[in-house]
């Protein structure tokens, strides 16, 4: 007696879906992380409004808006390397996505200079100014380094995760018909985007 | 957008999002962030409005690019449905923290 069993996508040896969902299950946890320190945000600036809008005067708001308009572009661009990709256009692809690398150099860079520039005011938690502050701007600024850090460490990420794209395009591993490495390195990406979309507001635009 | 930029292609029935619609959806959310900086620029005098106008742009940011950039309006259902578990716990997680800070004494 011989019984045959037939795999649901048999014929193919993998399931675009499934390892689509995969990225989103890990997304949902990257939201759920950044969440937890949206929540933590939320209760102190309830607690100390008046301090937090007295420090978030003192962030760059042109930077924090060159910035956001550099991520949406590089979201973009991303976005647009995946239509490439699909529409079989490999050298577009990957100049778009060397485009989008460019544009997380550009987003750390200014980061750089934001940064450094609050070190020379001994902002970063621990320095002189910093211990002076009053608590609720003391807060502030550890959010603000402790999020922003973070985002920038997704943004670092998120670089190598493309740039090994691009290697694995230029090896022919990810093609027009198996491009689920790009999708899912754009998927992350976006994921660095929705969270600066936050951020800008909550710390820069406070009023 | 343009519907007739909407060809199904090879063996799994993708759906390929137009190079316009992507330069669209990038104008849409440029428009919506210089609203943002308008409003906290402008508008510093209405403390309470201006939270949740910022928090409301951002949001409408948000599903613009979870929407068109993600590829969630042309992937299968589960996933927008999945992603409404998890805004929804994060809701909750929110509600609950607001209520037991605003009743303590």
């Amino acid at each position: 007696m011989e019984t045959t069993f037939v795999l649901p996508n048999s014929g193919h040896r993998r399931d675009d879906v499934a390892t689509k969902m995969g990225m989103w299950l890990f997304l949902f946890t990257e939201l759920l992380l950044f969440g937890g320190l949206f929540l933590v945000y939320m209760i102190y600036r309830y607690m100390y409004h008046d301090d937090f809008l007295a420090a978030s005067l003192d962030l760059n708001v042109l930077i924090g808006t060159i910035n956001t308009v550099v991520l949406l572009a590089s979201s973009m661009t991303v976005a647009m390397s995946i239509t490439a990709m699909q529409k079989g256009d490999i050298r577009l692809s990957k100049r778009l996505i060397w485009i989008t690398v460019v544009a997380a150099g550009i987003f750390m860079v200014n980061k750089y200079f934001e940064w450094t520039a609050k070190f020379d005011h001994g902002l970063f938690p621990g320095m002189e100014q910093y211990g002076q502050l009053a608590n609720g701007e003391r807060l502030f600024y550890f959010l603000y380094f402790f999020m922003t850090g973070l985002h920038a460490l997704h943004v670092i990420v998120g670089m190598i995760f493309l740039l090994f794209v691009i290697r694995f395009i230029q090896k022919n591993k990810v093609r027009q018909d198996k491009y689920m490495l790009l999708e899912n390195a754009g998927l992350y990406w976006h994921l660095v985007d929705l969270i600066w979309i936050y951020l800008f507001p909550l710390f820069y635009l406070i009023h | 957008m343009s519907e007739n930029n909407h060809t199904s292609t090879h063996a799994h029935d993708t759906h390929i999002v137009s190079y316009r619609e992507h330069a669209s959806t990038f104008l849409g959310l440029i428009l919506l962030t210089i609203m943002t900086v308008t409003v906290s620029v402008f508008g510093a005098d209405l403390y309470t409005l201006t939270v949740l106008t910022a928090l409301t742009i951002a949001s409408a940011k948000a599903i613009v690019v979870a929407l068109y950039f993600m590829h969630l309006k042309y992937d299968p259902k589960i996933f927008k449905f999945m992603l409404t578990i998890v805004v929804v716990l994060f809701a909750v997680f929110v509600v609950l923290a607001m209520v037991d800070y605003a009743l303590r004494s």
